[in-house]
């Protein structure tokens, strides 16, 4: 007799509930069983590296940072590494440390916000406001230095942009006090928490070898026992002399890595205490000195015109796992001739997909949250329309806000459009 | 035969409509509060105490979709499931014995308490949805876990009590001549303990919340059973679900905690059923307060296989022992 | 840090990791062109430049060196005459620093394929889908190849990085308007 496969299609996204970016996930069922995992991409794409083909390297710098909100000190970073290498370009001492700071910064904020949607999404609000409520503290404290709560815009080519004075320093001190005394509390709440024991325990595991054939990365990799972190094994700027090693889940839960969604939550919790130890040693060791190699960018314009030739690779350890942008640019342009960056989201996204199959439904979403996907980031290839539909372009977007605007409240005084004449839309 | 028609048909009908409004208007202004003390606990400011009156209020007037793949009971099921509910409440201990109390009324009030989950599944299997076929069966599969264990509890209990000496025996009725604490002996009260525990989990399975807000999770099968309804048939189904929350409730407030105040004020009548229900609604807000506020509070949702083992591993054998206690002096 | 060797300067000049692997790739496959590379703050990079015949077999040999190799990023790109395939593979990750190793493979436009090597990296596969919809390379033997990024309306031919006639044609942008698109600004 054949056994008969009542087997299901299912389109999980690209709008959801449980996910926080459009993307799109084919599902196979068996009833509430995953029986295989489809991924279409796409639905974020805006075309950058396509734009990139017409920007300068100063402005691809913007460009990279407004990829992703979360991870725009990683992209412009990691970027700027690139770019470095490729023009053989110094970066001052305490510029460095700076890059340091903000970096680790963002990581805390980053894995902070991870942690409260892994909470949410298994309905565990009161979790998710516990840890975001923490997160204000990172992103006041960002905010104070870098004057923006996202696009930080700190880091530049050959440098930083802002230095780290006094003050400020006072505020990073506070902050690392008050996460002394807020971590032990979170950590608590998801290391022992029965329930969330129950469900993040053994669920989405990705194997060693799964995790080593996708190219896994970051927590995800690590997670799955992969000790490879590129702040580590890149011996990226001043990372080795303050004390950088990949964190292991067996340095937190004292198990050896399953490579389940509890062990890459549990990998992002040690990196929260290893930040902040960061950020202190990096407080005590900066030097003084100057803060970037070309004071002006005018002049860092014309000098990457004449330095730049050749290709640079940056490797860098993004929240969400190794980082990498590449760089091609000749001398005499004032642009690069390519620019390619992979997120780390990429491949933890093909790694998470085999992971949860077996599972059930209810795992899906913990799962893919679980490898902290940017999805804004992985969808960064060309967009652009064929002619068969009405397309809207930016101008009727505008417009059609503007209308909507007048009909909400026809109070509304002023006018919307944009002024000045930089940028001929 | 004047007599009788106002006795046994307007007076029931009159009573059953002003418990109907006072249900609707109660379960709903719970869920505000719910709502607000839940937000509190998460250290948000939360949405006024009224606001699940005025989605109710705004949803019926809202526009109502109906999917192209949706068949006629799609459309039926929502209307069906409060009709069943509001039939419910004449056989709800609501404080006092209940409109329709008869001899062996236990029965339709499971059926029809069951009948409520029984329409919202029929309803979201008709929508044509895979989201909604997903939480359709997960509410059947969670159903069928979550009764056996109170049915089990409920028939002891009554049993227990029918040997104190009632007159309708398996009535609704019995709980407001005997209670549970009555029996006396140790080994019940020990049972009754554990029934309590009993019918506490299976209340918070019933209303789905905390372990249980499986069939409907949001983030995982985008509100499953209520994925396609809008506008009028979703205020339909808000209200009952609140409704049976509190019907729910209410059976749990009668078996454990049935004591009234209006003895104790000299009141008799109406005015000492008007004070009853009063109190009992405070009775209700208090084990809610508990069973759904802090409960979902402190805990997240557990995956269909765990909610299973849990409901016939644990909660299912606490009820076999919690009924063998309070019944064994009587079998022996 | 001095846990390890590999970067002490000792009396005798030792090979650092990446020269190792560097030299044990030019001796396995003479006909690749094989670099190392340190930039300004001393990391050390290995190009490899290699015949697009020889491509697969040196992926191969990589996963022996180290089986552990962790690939990285697949870049496709167009050089004018050119299409260029850039993989960058880290190995030996096992203590800091890592090999970090860039395998460039070139095919002529009018013969765009190059050998997929998916069974050696599977994550590769995701790449060359990204290759073979943005510059238009053919991955010969690739087991998957549906679009990724693209929508499935968009028009066949048509590779939106290339930089020559295949490229998106100008009636197609609608919204460039960047005072930097040097081809004419945008389309009103």
């Amino acid at each position: 007799m054949t056994k008969v496969e009542y087997w299901v299609k299912m389109p999980f996204g690209p709008i959801h509930p449980g996910l926080e970016e459009p993307e799109k996930f084919i599902l196979t069922l068996d009833g509430e069983r995953i029986v295989d995992v489809d991924v279409k991409l796409g639905y974020n794409l805006r075309g950058i590296q396509w734009i990139a083909f017409r920007r300068n390297y100063i402005q691809i710098m913007y460009l990279a940072e407004r990829m992703c909100g979360i991870c725009s000190f990683s992209h412009n970073h990691t970027y700027t590494r690139a770019v470095e290498e490729a023009g053989g370009i110094e970066v001052p001492e305490r510029a460095e440390y700076i890059r340091v700071i903000i970096g680790e910064l963002e990581r805390i904020h980053s894995h902070l916000l991870n942690l409260g949607v892994l909470a949410h999404d298994i309905g565990y609000d009161t979790l998710l406001h516990l840890t975001w409520l923490a997160r204000e503290k990172v992103m006041d404290t960002l905010e104070a230095i870098a004057g923006n709560r996202v696009n930080y815009s700190m880091v530049t080519i050959g440098g930083v942009r802002r230095d780290i004075d006094g003050k400020k320093r006072r505020i990073i001190l506070d902050m690392i006090k008050y996460y002394r005394e807020v971590f032990p509390g979170i950590e608590d709440a998801f290391l022992h928490d029965p329930t969330i024991e129950a469900r993040f325990r053994d669920t989405a595991i990705i194997s060693k070898r799964v995790a080593m054939e996708q190219g896994a990365v970051g927590p995800t990799g690590r997670g799955s026992g992969i000790r490879d972190d590129a702040r580590w094994s890149e011996r990226l700027g001043v990372y080795p002399d303050l004390g950088i090693k990949p964190v292991m889940p067996q340095d937190v839960t004292g198990e050896r890595p399953r490579g389940d969604v509890f062990d890459r939550m549990a990998v992002r919790i040690g990196e929260l205490w290893g930040s902040l130890e960061l950020i202190e040693n990096a407080l005590d060791a900066m030097p003084d000195g100057k803060i970037k190699t070309f004071p002006k960018d005018n002049i860092l314009v014309a000098k990457l015109k004449l330095l730049v030739d050749g290709e640079g690779i940056g490797r860098y350890e993004a929240p969400r796992g190794e980082l990498v942008h590449y760089v091609r640019g000749k001398k005499g342009s004032d642009k690069p001739l390519r620019w390619k960056p992979r997120e780390p989201t990429f491949p933890n996204l093909f790694a998470v997909a085999e992971g949860v199959k077996g599972d059930q439904v209810a795992d899906f979403v913990v799962a893919v949250a679980s490898i902290d996907p940017c999805l804004s980031c992985t969808d960064r290839v060309a967009v652009v329309q064929d002619g068969k539909k009405k397309i809207l372009t930016e101008k009727d977007l505008l417009r059609e806000s503007i209308r909507k605007t007048r009909e909400i409240n026809s109070n509304i005084k002023g006018d919307p459009t944009p002024v000045g004449s930089s940028c001929s839309r | 035969m004047a007599m009788d028609v106002v006795g046994e048909l307007v007076y029931p009908t009159v009573g059953l409509l002003g418990l109907y409004a006072f249900v609707s208007l109660a379960s709903l202004v719970w869920e505000g509060v719910d709502r607000k003390l839940v937000a509190r606990m998460q250290r948000r400011i939360g949405p006024p105490i009224l606001q699940p009156l005025y989605d109710f209020l705004k949803l019926s007037s809202k526009e109502t979709i109906i999917p192209s793949t949706a068949n006629f009971m799609f459309t039926a099921a929502p209307g069906l499931a409060l009709a069943t509910a509001i039939a419910l409440l004449a056989y709800t201990p609501v404080g006092f014995t209940p409109i329709l109390a008869s001899k062996g009324d236990v029965m339709v009030f499971i059926y029809l308490l069951t009948l409520i989950g029984f329409f919202k599944i029929l309803g979201a299997i008709s929508s044509g949805n895979p989201y909604a076929k997903i939480g359709a069966a997960r509410e059947a599969t969670i159903m069928v876990s979550r009764e056996p264990a109170m049915m089990l509890g409920i028939f002891a209990i009554m049993w227990r009590l029918g040997k104190l000496g009632v007159d309708k025996p398996f009535s609704m009725g019995v709980f407001y001549v005997h209670n549970i604490w009555e029996i006396g002996t140790p080994m019940s009260f020990v049972g009754a303990v554990i029934l309590l525990y009993v019918f506490t989990v299976w209340l918070a399975s019933e209303i789905e919340v905390g372990f249980f807000n499986i069939p409907d999770a949001e983030e995982e099968i985008a509100g499953g059973l209520l994925v396609e309804y809008s506008g009028r048939y979703l205020a339909l189904l808000k209200l009952t679900n609140a409704m049976k929350a509190f019907i729910s409730a209410s059976l749990v407030v009668a078996i454990f905690f049935p004591w009234g105040i209006s003895g104790y004020l000299n009141l008799t009548g109406l005015s000492a059923n008007v004070v009853d229900l009063l109190f009992h609604t405070l009775k209700v807000f208090a084990l809610l307060f508990f069973v759904e506020s802090v409960f979902r509070a402190v805990t997240g949702r557990l995956k269909i296989t765990q909610a299973v083992d849990f409901l016939w591993k644990n909660v299912f054998l606490a009820s076999l022992v919690g009924s063998l206690l309070i019944a064994m002096e009587v079998i022996m | 840090m001095n846990d390890n060797p590999a970067n002490e300067v000792t009396g005798v000049k030792e090979p650092t990791k990446a020269e190792k692997v560097a030299e044990a790739i030019a001796e396995r496959f003479p006909e690749a062109e094989v670099q190392v590379k340190t930039n300004r703050w001393g990391r050390e990079r290995v190009w490899v430049r290699v015949p697009r015949e020889k491509y697969r077999e040196l992926m191969r040999f990589i996963k022996e060196l180290d089986g552990e190799a962790h690939y990285s990023i697949g870049i496709e790109q167009d050089w004018g005459d050119e299409l260029d395939f850039l993989s960058h593979v880290v190995i030996h990750y096992g203590d800091a620093p890592a090999v970090s190793l860039l395998v460039d493979v070139h095919a002529p436009k009018d013969d765009p394929v190059i050998p997929d090597i998916s069974e050696v990296f599977p994550i590769a596969l995701q790449f060359e889908r990204e290759g073979m919809e943005m510059v238009g390379l053919d991955f010969e033997g690739a087991p998957d190849k549906r679009r990724l990024f693209l929508p499935d309306d968009f028009p066949e031919g048509i590779y939106p990085l290339r930089l020559d006639d295949k490229g998106v044609p100008e009636e197609m942008v609608h919204n460039a308007g960047h005072p930097y698109y040097l081809k004419g600004g945008a389309k009103k």
